[in-house]
């Protein structure tokens, strides 16, 4: 059921995760921040959050950005389950009528 | 018998554990039509069935698992798999660094043991707690509460997925995909801090979405956070 190449695959990529998952800490564990580094760490988290779902607004479907508009108005109004299932069924709609 | 200050902390310990998987919840609206997903795509690509819920278990970030399935070969190529995990998961650099203030209280072990399990959702509903109970110190009950919930969703949900094939058939046609940017979109709305966002958040999206429109692979995540980060420099100088 195990395959060693396959095995070994799995480890490598757990390891390489961990690593990055310790780095940042591991950076700056014991070390004071001046008030404007800890400023700009703060701005930090909404950086990088924005660009993993940077692939989202790069598509050119047009019901997957007015489904993505929906889910944004949506989540200024409600908390995190009515926004889920607002965008899941306004894009699920627009692709059913646009395609 | 009185109640002791151990007691007490057991007993802070459950609520914030509780607190914590209540707020992870709404999440598995995503995490369960992807971890079948996943899971089925993996089985079809050569991956055995016990072999799907130890990737998940061991690295437990489903981008760059999504990433792997689509590369995998029999036998795998180790050294592009690991590159491409670098990349898709550098971010996880900048997100420890920025959770590493709130932690300096714990012992070592814990911290090492916490962080095995920051993935995106973890690391972001953690640091949106922090942000909205200001006073409050990092809580290892709700970090263990979410995490606990979306660690088991995840990998007995990929497990399943491998175990039962394609039952689903391709969600994503109906909208389903749309739950993980509606998750980080809410998450980023609780980190809004006024205009001074405004400006570092649209330069790392819009550097993002040119590298994913011109580069293949993972490079629009580190790209785009870095011009992000590099933006919010100079505004916090300016400041």
């Amino acid at each position: 059921m195990l395959h060693i190449p396959a095995l070994l695959a799995i480890l490598a990529m757990a390891l390489v995760t961990y690593l990055t998952r310790i780095g940042g800490y591991l950076l700056l564990a014991g070390r004071k921040l001046s008030p404007r580094m800890q400023a700009v760490m703060d701005l930090i988290p909404g950086c990088v959050l924005v660009a993993v779902i940077a692939p989202d607004f790069a598509t050119g479907r047009p019901a997957d950005l007015l489904g993505l508009t929906a889910t944004m108005l949506a989540a200024t109004r409600f908390s995190l389950l009515p926004t889920m299932l607002c965008g899941v069924i306004t894009t699920g709609l627009l692709r059913a009528i646009l395609g | 018998m009185q109640t002791t200050s151990l007691t007490d902390r057991q007993n802070s310990f459950r609520a914030e554990f509780f607190r914590g998987v209540k707020t992870s919840l709404p999440l598995l609206i995503a995490f369960v039509p992807f971890g079948l997903l996943l899971g089925s795509q993996a089985v079809q690509k050569g991956f055995s069935i016990l072999e799907v819920p130890l990737l998940t278990g061991l690295n437990f970030a489903g981008g760059s698992e999504f990433a792997a399935v689509g590369l995998w070969s029999i036998p795998p190529a180790i050294m592009l798999l690991a590159g491409v995990t670098f990349l898709i998961n550098s971010r996880h650099i900048l997100m420890g660094a920025a959770l590493a203030p709130h932690l300096k209280h714990l012992p070592r072990w814990k911290i090492f043991l916490l962080l095995f399990f920051m993935c995106d959702e973890v690391w972001a509903l953690t640091l949106t707690d922090l942000h909205a109970r200001p006073g409050h110190r990092f809580s290892t009950g709700f970090y263990a509460g979410i995490t606990v919930c979306l660690y088991l969703t995840w990998v007995i949900f990929t497990f399943m997925g491998g175990y039962t094939g394609n039952l689903l058939g391709d969600l994503t046609r109906y909208g389903v995909d749309m739950a993980f940017p509606a998750v980080f979109i809410m998450l980023l709305k609780g980190m809004w801090k006024g205009a001074r966002n405004a400006l570092p958040w649209c330069v790392s999206l819009g550097v993002a979405v040119l590298v994913h429109l011109l580069l293949p692979g993972a490079w629009y995540v580190p790209a785009g956070a870095l011009a992000g980060i590099t933006t919010a420099f100079l505004v916090v100088r300016g400041i």
